[in-house]
């Protein structure tokens, strides 16, 4: 009797304590409002043994979870929500795959993409354990590391679409390579065994999806893929990547494009130096680099990305496509698109639009904070997204090496830009809830740049051809939900990266949650420009002031004065640092203290940020790439703040 | 993403390189014996037969006395039999004629090689020194061996605590069956003693494989094993071999003698320079930042982490001449020269690695320098110089924390099988070939049998018994998606081994090609058993594999949709065969035997100068046994 009267004012301590720390949250909430408030991460328990490194994962009718894991297994989750407080459970319904990297459920079996062969479990006698693994269809691999296959997607036609990686060279271990058939292609494949060669371009296609019945899918950066992007991929595209094109002579080919046409316009960048062959390297200060836009004038069949997703800012690493189809179960998001990233560990949105026939479109961030690298993602009927996580020794901002979460839409809107849309004279952006008139009118709000992206064999780009975007004039709409911005500074082919840091929404005063649109303009849609006299061109009056000010302080400015802390972050975060580095964690590249430990001088380090030497970081797997985007000023300041960690 | 992250698996073998070698065309080796052992051709052992099943063959003359009368008579066990020649000793011992055989030279420090044959039910072993003995046996399908298994180290009869030894017990059983051969390597470390006579050092099992897996590592021996030719632990003693517990075969024995190194480094100098060094040219011109002279290489001399220089100059000292083998560890770039001569260069600031070199040395004193420079970061500062010849150990000559033992190791990943087959797909490398197979499954069976099936192939390309596989190569860090199996592996051919053949000297496919042969995948059947499926011209094929009861071999049974095939062929086997007195077929030797059970002859044919075992396939069902 004593122990239970115990037990009770304990347990209604805690109910108070939990009550007060959740208003004190929300009081905090309320100030500076943040992702969680309105998309939740709840972490489901996986027993302790059992290591979900997601590869695949597909919500059942039922309401369970099925997710395949590098090691072969795949698990079905009971009661993954962990709803009436009861737990899940999870019950291994296969096993021994090789590496699966995608699940589908259909035709009441799953289906999965093993290294080698499209795989169909079946499970007969209904014990909720697979019995039949059907070969659907097998693939030649030369058995190297980076052989990885993904999918399926359930095509209109309930074929199955399969992506698969490159291989790399053995001398030139960083150059991707076709060594059998359909490696670096996607296939199509039928219920009975019959496969179709689709396209090829493919590096590394870990994500995928359709969109309204079209296939899309995401690349890795790389050799020939400056940053990750969405691609649509209709038959016969070809996207980047060249490893691809040796098997265009194949009979099945849809595409005729041979290796020997496309170098005879592009250069290979095999070079020997002492016998060896020279890993090619981003070339600084380049005078006429190609860009992807540019070859597709000798190559009409190169398909240019729908959406760019600028590496080291909306992912480095981008996986699964997944379209909101909850009809508004998950927020005010409903029909656009959701597009995961390992190595930051997060979710970025996509709104596609259709300009002179060809896909395009902008992307923001979403949602970050998970546990380890975002993989695949499936919607129960709830309208909860699932997440199956890894990072696969790639390394990840979650620092877990593997997991399974989910997020669900707290029934707050948050204040977003809903969509982007091209214009003929700039973008017309509408928010999720009517903006403050006077910040939005106010041109000082934005800021802007454009840039683009090299298409050579070295590891990445740079951004390059950056420009400052400047706005003629902006007009919000009478209800507050649109706000057009109009400039001369629109480049077909470019992204256009536009912070709309002063923006606030009428109603709160809040600031834009993700204030930052990355629209990748195809194609400038025709059509009427607004006139000069519809546009505010507002400015802030103390703006002047602003600019003596700096000057001042450049001119009295000899020594580098080392930043707190607080005042580095900002430099750190538009300069995409923290996208790979943290002060005291190692996330994908090193900690910033592990690198002031190198003693390297301020400038050495500047010269690093513009020219890495991933050589330098054997233990690390993800090379960094070369960032000369950033002003030398900021890079000496980074530099100073680095090394006064020592 | 590239790959530069390399594991390190460490091979903790060792291989002869110039060696002795018993040729056992005579018995010169070995002193006398009763005549038990004897120089033969080979051996033709019936593996089904018990070696205690004897034929008794009375002498012509009866002795008078009925006690004399059993020694008298002649035994001859049924399982084994001699064919003539040399190459091959054999013991077929008797009531008589029982004597353990001993070698005319002793050992100390030794590295032995050799392969043995037992038939079934027999048992002998092979006494270090005459005193330390490992146990050879017929101990085929035997789970969890003991001391007294093949491999086993053997305990002793003492009684007083401080002579007793229980014996160590093989990790795994490696063991083969019956009248197969098998591979011994042994790694033999003598009790040292000091000038007194006192022991100080116990002898030790270094290493020892059976069929290539390691069962022994570093086990220390601190008293004889039973049986020893004396109790007396000395510096060296005959090698001898047991010949009174059953009849026993030997052949390629080969030996290498070892002793501590008599090498030495005298007058080590060393001087010490600081800056960003990029190839080791740069030395030159610096200015020296410390000098003195050391006991041992050391590189924490330098009292630098980074971007420094250190040459160490100073006289090797060589007992007799011989070729040695130099070892270098180091971080950044290094130049060992002996004599003025560069023997280990690599010019760099920024490498990792081990590299050997081995040199042709003339006894006395040798001029000696080691330059190492390091403008590398991240890399830790390591230097260590290891010198040893075949007939030597391993003698470093650095301290121990300027290149501190470093295996590179991670944590193993090991699959296991517990109450159901555990399967597990994975890129898996035949015979340890560079090439990898892309389409494999290892299927792990409670009862302790594992196989490999080539899904491309539908062939069984490997079997073995005990611990299932390591996955580390597959699922540490980003991996290289292969497993490797963990046992002694009998690894049988790689072939496409049903096929329509066009004419008998038409060879089999490599591996299965579409459209005439399409893999569809497995079923589990109740036992968790997988049956394979493909599709071959048309016909589908069935593949199911499974232990025997007693969980000793694999059954094979193919099934075919179709009967009437014309012109096809399934391959059992490839290499040497021999037919034996049960049916079965040794391949390879005696590496392994295939027997076919479903009625079938099997027949012989060769292609490409190789011999094959084949049968004709007509559609019926066929059953065969791999038995190892």
């Amino acid at each position: 009797m004593k122990s239970t009267i115990h037990t009770t004012s304990k347990r209604i301590a805690t109910t108070l304590s939990i009550a007060l720390f959740c208003l004190l949250e929300t009081l905090q909430a309320q100030n500076v409002p943040n992702e969680n408030d309105y998309y939740r991460i709840t972490t489901i328990p996986t027993p302790e043994g059992i290591l979900v490194e997601g590869g695949g994962l597909v919500s059942l009718p039922n309401g369970n979870i099925a997710i395949c894991t590098r090691r072969g297994d795949v698990w079905i989750v009971e009661n993954p929500t962990m709803a009436n407080n009861t737990k899940s459970t999870f019950k291994k319904f296969a096993t021994g795959l090789h590496e699966p990297l995608g699940l589908l459920y259909h035709d009441g079996a799953l289906y999965t993409a093993q290294r080698g062969e499209l795989t169909k479990l079946i499970d007969t006698d209904g014990d909720q354990i697979a019995d039949e693994y059907q070969t659907i269809y097998s693939w030649p691999l030369s058995s190297h590391y980076h052989e990885y296959s993904y999918g399926p997607v359930l095509a209109p036609d309930n074929s199955f679409f399969i992506t698969t990686n490159v291989a790399f060279g053995n001398e030139e271990w960083w150059r991707g390579e076709s060594r059998v058939p359909w490696r670096g292609w996607t296939l199509k494949i039928t219920e009975d065994g019959q496969m179709e060669p689709w396209a090829t371009g493919m590096r590394s296609p870990a994500g995928y999806g359709l969109v309204d019945d079209e296939l899309f899918y995401t690349d890795n950066q790389g050799d020939w893929i400056g940053t990750g992007a969405l691609w649509h991929l209709p038959k016969g595209a070809f996207t980047g990547h060249p490893a691809g094109l040796k098997w265009t002579g194949h009979k099945d080919s849809p595409l005729k494009l041979t290796e020997k046409e496309f170098y005879s316009k592009i250069d290979i960048r095999r070079e020997k130096k002492n016998g060896r062959i020279l890993k090619p390297e981003n070339i600084q200060n380049e005078e006429n680099p190609d860009f992807f836009y540019k070859m597709k004038e000798n190559f009409p069949q190169f398909q240019l990305p729908a959406v760019i997703l600028p590496h080291g800012i909306l992912g480095i690493s981008n996986s699964e496509v997944k379209v909101d189809k909850t009809a508004g179960k998950f927020g005010p998001f409903s029909g656009q698109l959701l597009i995961g990233d390992m190595g930051q560990s997060k979710i970025v949105r996509v709104v596609l639009e259709k300009v002179k026939g060809q896909y395009q479109g902008v992307a923001f961030d979403f949602r970050s904070g998970f546990q380890s690298g975002v993989m695949r993602m499936d919607f129960d009927q709830n309208g909860n997204l699932f997440i199956g996580e890894t990072n696969r020794g790639w390394g990840s901002a979650g620092v877990t090496h593997s997991g399974l979460q989910y997020l669900t839409w707290t029934g707050k809107t948050p204040f977003e830009m809903k969509t982007v849309k091209a214009m003929p004279d700039g973008f017309e952006i509408e928010f999720t809830m009517p903006v403050d008139k006077s910040t939005a009118e106010n041109l000082d709000s934005y800021t802007g740049k454009s840039y683009i992206y090299k298409y050579h064999a070295a590891y990445g780009s740079p951004q390059t051809n950056i420009e400052e975007i400047k706005l003629k004039g902006v007009k919000v709409s009478d209800d507050g939900l649109k706000v057009r911005v109009v400039t001369n500074s629109l480049r077909q082919f470019y992204v256009h990266e536009i912070t709309l840091q002063g923006v606030k929404a009428k109603e709160t005063g809040n600031p834009i949650l993700h204030p930052t649109l990355f629209y990748t303009l195809n194609n400038i849609p025709d059509g009427i420009k607004l006139k000069q006299s519809e546009l505010s061109t507002k400015r802030t009056k103390v703006k002047k002031k602003i600019i003596k000010k700096r000057k001042a302080k450049k001119g009295a400015k000899k020594k580098i004065t080392v930043l707190s802390d607080a005042q580095i972050q900002p430099l750190l975060l538009n300069n995409t640092c923290v996208a790979c580095h943290s002060k005291d964690k190692r996330i994908v590249g090193p900690s910033f203290k592990e690198i002031a430990k190198r003693g390297y001088s301020n400038e050495r380090m500047v010269e690093l940020i513009y020219n890495p030497q991933p050589k330098n970081w054997p233990e690390y797997a993800t090379p960094m790439a070369p960032m000369p985007q950033v002003p030398k000023n900021e890079a000496l300041k980074i530099a100073a703040w680095i090394n006064s960690l020592k | 993403m590239k790959n530069r992250l390399l594991l390190l698996f460490l091979f903790s073998g060792f291989c002869l390189s110039a060696q002795e070698q018993i040729k056992l065309d005579d018995l010169n080796d070995f002193k006398e014996q009763a005549g038990n052992w004897s120089i033969v051709g080979g051996v033709l052992i019936d593996r089904t037969i018990d070696v205690h099943d004897i034929l008794e063959i009375k002498p012509e003359k009866k002795s008078k006395k009925r006690k004399r009368k059993k020694k008298n008579t002649i035994i001859i066990p049924k399982a084994i039999a001699p064919i003539p020649g040399t190459g091959v000793l054999l013991n077929i011992n008797n009531s008589v004629k029982n004597d353990a055989i001993e070698t005319v030279w002793e050992h100390g420090d030794i590295k032995l090689e050799l392969e043995v044959i037992l038939p079934k039910g027999s048992n002998s072993g092979i006494y270090l020194q005459g005193r330390y003995e490992l146990q050879l046996k017929d101990s085929w399908g035997v789970e969890n061996p003991k001391i007294s298994d093949m491999g086993g180290i053997h305990n002793n009869w003492e009684t007083t605590a401080d002579k007793i030894f229980k014996g160590v017990s093989p990790s795994s059983n490696a063991s083969k069956a019956p009248g197969l051969w098998q591979k011994i390597r042994i790694h033999f470390q003598a009790p040292k003693f000091n000038s007194a006579g006192e022991k100080i050092t116990n002898a030790k099992f270094v290493s020892v494989f059976l069929n290539d897996v390691q069962i022994h590592s570093n086990v220390e021996l601190p008293h004889y094993t039973g049986g020893p030719i004396s109790k007396q632990e000395v510096a060296k003693g005959p090698l001898v071999i047991q010949g009174n517990h059953g009849p026993v075969a030997f052949k390629n024995i080969s030996y290498q003698l070892l002793e501590d190194s008599k090498i030495s480094i005298s007058n080590l100098a060393y001087k010490t320079y600081k800056g960003q060094f990029k190839g080791l040219k740069d030395l030159n011109k610096q200015k020296i930042v410390s000098e003195g002279t050391s006991k041992q290489i050391d590189i924490h001399l330098t009292k630098e982490e980074d971007a420094y220089g250190i040459i160490f100059s100073g006289t090797l000292n060589i007992p007799k001449e011989d070729t040695y083998t130099f070892t270098v560890g180091y971080t950044g770039g290094v130049d060992l020269q002996i004599d003025g001569e560069s023997l280990i260069l690599y010019n760099s600031a920024e490498d990792e690695r081990k590299r050997n070199q081995s040199i042709k040395l003339s006894s006395g004193s040798h001029l000696f320098t080691l330059k190492n420079i390091k403008t590398a970061p991240w890399r830790a500062p390591k230097l260590g110089l290891f010198i040893e010849s075949n007939s030597t150990n391993s003698k470093k000559f650095h301290a121990y924390s300027s290149y501190p033992p470093s295996l590179g190791y991670v944590s193993p990943i090991f699959v296991t099988v517990g109450a159901k087959p555990n399967l597990l797909r994975g890129f898996v490398q035949f015979k340890g070939n560079k090439t990898k197979l892309s389409h494999t499954i290892g299927v792990g069976i409670p009862g302790g049998i594992n196989f490999v099936y080539d899904l491309n192939s539908a062939n069984i390309i490997g079997v073995w018994r005990g611990n299932f596989i390591d996955a580390t190569p597959m699922w540490h860090n980003r991996g290289d998606g292969s497993f490797t199996p963990r046992g002694a592996l009998q690894w049988t051919f790689l072939n496409q081994p049903t096929a329509e053949l066009l004419t008998t000297n038409n060879a089999f496919p490599e591996t299965g090609e579409k459209p005439e042969f399409i893999s569809k995948g497995y079923s589990l059947g109740k036992n968790g058993l997988p049956t394979f499926k493909h599709i071959y011209k048309g016909v589908t094929i069935e593949n199911t594999i499974s232990p025997d009861k007693s969980n000793r071999f694999l059954g094979h049974e193919i099934r075919f949709s179709k009967t009437g095939l014309i012109n096809w062929y399934h391959k059992l086997a490839s290499g040497k065969i021999e037919k034996t007195s049960d049916g079965a077929y040794a391949i390879n030797d005696r590496d392994y035997y295939i027997k076919v059970t479903s009625g079938q002859i099997p027949t012989i044919r060769e292609i490409n100068g190789t011999k094959e075992l084949i049968l004709a396939v007509d559609g019926s069902t066929i059953t065969y046994e791999i038995i190892w």
